[in-house]
């Protein structure tokens, strides 16, 4: 028996203890890391599949395993040049920061596509705000948006999160037929149908009420991203 | 001695309702008003915190004899983080859905005093199976007031009990509208309140000056 009252006892005490303690943890990490990996990639992918619109929906407590086969069987990611092409040979995995290459899911059912997906990001009043929009397979009509990370204020711009919000999406236009231009959706200050030419309905969706700069923030960051996207959906129309 | 004779049922029934860690030593105040909005996250709390102050209690108890006095609190804290930690860890892989919503709670079950408090008054003095035995039922004290104010607090601030509406539709239609004090901080304090009013007019216990 060590002499308890040694001033070193403390110290290996504290030594032992604390190795002890770190082998446990890591081998416990270790052991569950592979499944807490997937866990956050399938919440990813939940996200593209929720935005995409699976038809028929993914059942909500599907297992991790078959949830992946359907996403590399269904969805394919490609990834696009600044022009709009598809470069071939590439993953998403490969797009280094500042390329001027961007990622797109691409949801087909039985060969037929029947929407793109991207993701988008941008800032909104106090954070950045993460998230996909989908077009429609005519490249001209927003299939869904969702937003999946986000720090603004809870209650009001935290509602960007929310069903609600989201689905004034369903059904909005970027393209103009008329003028043939870009035309991206545009987030208005309250109700549209008080505030907007009804010529102008279909670009414009319901704000939410207390949370003017966030939906700032979010016509800024469409405005964005369709812009960068509009050359490879001009293909599809 | 028996493993699970009248002694060892004293010390359970003791911190279950005798020596409610709430009421009679109010402990562990702060998680019962945090995390008693909705039923949901108050029992994975309950849970959570009765997992880690009884094997907790057991560790500590079982290295006691070995614990330099002067970083005995330190240990004591490393020992609960290392289950806190586990729990937390084991949520993230087994339920994902469920630790994104509550991860942050279950890190707090480390600074709830309750745990430091049974570690540093019991477990340090006694052994093994009673330190897990004082755990125990301290937690199920503990938990039995926090779903009890979780409960109240559900169904009168939202009008739901585990996410279910309970509250019937021709309420609302009367002219019914939730207590939205009940889902605010306030009507955590006043609910424990009276609970602990409650249980000491049961009790009988007095705080002694």
């Amino acid at each position: 028996m060590v002499n308890k009252e040694s001033r070193l006892y403390p110290f290996i005490f504290a030594f032992i203890i604390c190795s002890i303690a770190s082998f446990m943890l890591a081998s416990l990490s270790l052991k569950l890391k592979a499944r807490q990996e997937m866990n956050v990639t399938l919440d990813v992918k939940r996200h593209i599949f929720d935005v995409l619109k699976l038809t028929p929906p993914l059942p909500k407590d599907v297992l991790p395993e078959l949830a992946l086969k359907i996403f590399n069987e269904k969805i394919e990611q490609v990834v696009l040049d600044a022009s709009g092409n598809i470069v071939p040979g590439k993953k998403h995995e490969d797009i280094k920061e500042g390329e001027a290459l961007y990622p797109l899911f691409i949801y087909r059912e039985g060969g037929k596509v029947q929407g793109y997906c991207f993701p988008i990001k941008g800032k909104g009043l106090w954070s950045m705000l993460y998230g996909y929009l989908a077009i429609q397979p005519d490249g001209k009509t927003v299939r869904g948006i969702s937003f999946y990370k986000q720090g603004e204020t809870p209650g009001l711009g935290s509602e960007v999160e929310s069903l609600g919000f989201q689905q004034n999406f369903e059904g909005k236009k970027i393209w103009d037929d008329a003028l043939s231009q870009v035309e991206p959706v545009v987030v208005a200050k309250g109700k549209v149908s008080d505030r907007i030419p009804k010529e102008k309905w279909p670009y414009y969706v319901d704000g939410i009420s207390g949370a003017t700069m966030t939906g700032k923030g979010v016509t800024a960051l469409l405005d964005h991203w369709i812009r960068v996207y509009e050359p490879f959906f001009q293909k599809q129309h | 001695m028996s493993l699970f004779g009248k002694k060892e049922r004293l010390i359970v029934i003791d911190g279950l309702w005798n020596k409610n860690p709430i009421s009679f030593l109010v402990m562990g105040i702060c998680s019962a008003l945090a995390v008693t909005v909705k039923m949901q996250t108050a029992l994975i709390m309950a849970l959570g915190t009765t997992f880690v102050l009884s094997f907790g209690c057991m560790a500590v108890a079982l290295i006691r004899n070995y614990i330099p006095s002067n970083i005995r609190i330190i240990v004591q804290i490393l020992v609960v983080s290392v289950l806190v930690i586990m729990v937390d860890q084991v949520l993230r892989a087994f339920f994902f859905d469920l630790s994104k919503q509550i991860s942050v709670f279950i890190g707090l079950i480390i600074t709830n005093t309750l745990v430091l408090g049974r570690t540093e008054g019991y477990a340090m003095n006694n052994p093994p199976w009673p330190s897990f035995l004082d755990g125990l039922g301290n937690a199920l004290g503990y938990s039995s007031f926090l779903l009890m104010i979780s409960a109240l607090r559900e169904i009168f601030g939202s009008g739901t009990f585990f996410g279910f509406p309970v509250v019937p539709h021709f309420f609302y239609q009367a002219g019914y509208i939730n207590n939205s004090i009940m889902v605010l901080a306030p009507g955590a304090f006043f609910l424990l309140g009276a609970l602990v009013c409650i249980h000491r007019m049961i009790t009988g216990h007095r705080e002694e000056h």
